[in-house]
């Protein structure tokens, strides 16, 4: 593509309309995108190498540290993988408290994602209300964990704390708060004329379209196709508590926003689920030796941005032989883009829209 | 229409703000179970290394201390490196003998609010607090006045 004819912009990474460390080259012609070419690499830490070279208890410090918004579900996701390396079974406390934790981590994403979606389209006042529920959340965490965001909660073989008393009144609290808070936003942005005529129609997926570019979560179950792994391939306890599948059918931005809100919803109610399940007192862990058996472990879990996989190697001792994650945002910011682009008509002022209803976690594609 | 958003907005606009203004008006936000800065009990610390052995951030090395510690004849104490530190506590879980416990003192406590000690001392707690890190001279100094208590602790 000759650079003369068009005007070449650089977007991001420290563009507010950019989801985080990465950029974008855009080729304009007057106001409209024809083509985008990702700039990864900003937070370039060779994640999965790293890991190789770091125990297994030192691992759980570094399996989470690639997406800020959603750490939850990695970190459950190499817990559950190194599990599988030492065949252990850990206790169904930790089972039914690694649910909570996952679902909380899932709300607290998608809250995080309707403030980058309201900002994108100018609506940032209900952002800030979503902003206040999630540090609720966040703040839940550093009760029960001792930290906001980086928890180093679910270790392998189970939960790492001690729950404190009032949990389980804690945990309702800060749900019917959210519940509450949620409804809001939902309502602020969902039922508004300015944000249904912004994204209604923009960055159509068809379910074909959406599986053929290999996405997965929200994004491919807003485009009609119901793929949700805590269904179709169920870990911890999901297959014993009750939650529908949001899914859409016109598979565009606004669609893919009604989807999340609804998961936000189904989120709470597993949760309210998984409390009623716990059995204050009764163990959370099993220990696990610090030499690990030669095998291989694989862990699949549903996170709030699609599907995430880690695939560890173990040759024995006291670290990974070699450690693969299989992230969840590579398809987005990279083939659903493109084909987006090439098939509709983008401008300037829609590309930030589009990417934050994808909601990609950037720094994923740096693993 | 946006009628609904502005609904939603004067419920909010009549309702108190949830933010709170730290540390002018308040302090920052702190539970029971929150890992901060670390003491080291130097009369239990037996000088096995483990500390450093499971750090993942790489921050602690051992230092030699000197002085009466009859548990611990190497006389080898672990250093915290608070500025390289995720306080990820494994240090303080794999302790065989429970010698290292956290506080809750995190975040803009650990540094001072000069700038020219920020990045300096990042090591040394506010005066205010009362508590030092466990860094080699700074421990020696608090066990000598008395600073360090075994009860300075949060979660052992
Ligand atoms: S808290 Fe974690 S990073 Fe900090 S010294 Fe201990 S093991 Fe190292
Ligand atoms: S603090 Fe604990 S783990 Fe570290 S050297 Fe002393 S006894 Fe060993």
């Amino acid at each position: 593509m000759g650079d003369r004819e068009y005007q070449v912009l650089y977007f991001g990474p420290q563009h507010p309309g950019a989801p985080g460390n990465i950029a974008f080259k855009l080729w304009l012609d007057g106001d409209r995108v024809v083509k985008a070419e990702v700039i990864p690499g900003f937070l370039h830490r060779g994640f999965e190498k790293m890991m190789e070279n770091r125990t297994w208890e030192m691992n759980v410090t570094m399996s989470y540290r690639f997406c800020v918004e959603d750490p939850d579900h990695l970190e459950i996701a190499y817990a559950l993988a190194v599990e599988d390396i030492y065949r252990a079974e850990i206790p169904e406390n930790a089972k039914w408290l690694r649910m909570i934790q996952a679902e909380m981590g899932r709300v607290a994403s998608h809250l995080f994602w309707s403030h980058f979606i309201g900002g994108s389209v100018g609506l940032r006042t209900p952002a800030y209300w979503a902003v206040a529920a999630r540090e609720e959340i966040l703040k839940w965490f550093a009760r029960i964990s001792g930290h906001r965001i980086y928890h180093n909660l679910s270790v392998p073989g189970g939960i790492r704390y001690a729950l404190p008393e009032n949990f389980k009144e804690e945990t309702l609290r800060v749900v019917n708060f959210v519940e509450e808070k949620a409804r809001d936003v939902e309502d602020a942005l969902l039922r508004n004329s300015i944000f249904k005529a912004r994204l209604r129609g923009l960055g159509k997926l068809s379910g074909e379209e959406a599986l053929s570019l290999g996405v997965t979560g929200p994004v491919l179950r807003a485009s009609g196709v119901k793929y949700d792994l805590r269904v179709n391939a169920p870990y911890l306890n999901y297959d014993k508590v009750r939650f529908e599948v949001p899914v859409g059918s016109a598979g565009d931005a606004y669609e893919r926003s009604v989807v999340r809100f609804k998961e936000i919803q189904q989120s709470l109610s597993i949760i309210r689920q998984s409390v009623e399940e716990l059995r204050p007192g009764e163990p959370l862990r099993v220990k696990l030796g610090l030499s690990a058996p030669a095998g291989e472990g694989v862990a699949r879990v549903e996170s709030a941005r699609g599907e995430y996989m880690i695939h560890i190697i173990s040759q024995g001792g006291r670290r990974p032989y070699r450690v693969r994650l299989k992230s969840m945002s590579m398809p987005l910011l990279t083939t659903v883009v493109d084909y987006l682009i090439s098939k509709e008509e983008v401008t300037i002022a829609d590309f930030p829209v589009i990417l934050a209803s994808l909601d990609p976690c950037p720094p994923d594609l740096d693993r | 229409m946006v009628l609904p958003t502005l609904i939603k907005s004067v419920k909010y606009l009549v309702s108190k703000p949830y933010t709170r203004i730290v540390p002018r008006k308040s302090q920052p936000f702190k539970t029971e179970s929150i890992r901060g800065a670390h003491v080291l009990d130097m009369l239990k610390c037996v000088g096995c290394s483990m500390c450093q052995q499971v750090c993942p951030a790489a921050c602690i090395d051992m230092v030699v201390v000197e002085g009466e510690y009859p548990q611990n004849p190497k006389k080898r104490f672990p250093r915290i490196d608070h500025s390289k530190c995720t306080f990820c506590g494994l240090c303080v879980e794999y302790c065989p003998v429970g010698a290292l416990t956290m506080t809750t003192a995190t975040g803009y406590e650990l540094f001072t609010t000069s700038k020219d000690s920020t990045f300096k001392e990042p090591l040394k707690l506010k005066e205010a607090l009362g508590k030092v890190t466990v860094t080699k001279d700074l421990f020696t100094s608090a066990y000598a006045q008395g600073v360090i208590t075994k009860e300075s602790s949060s979660r052992g």
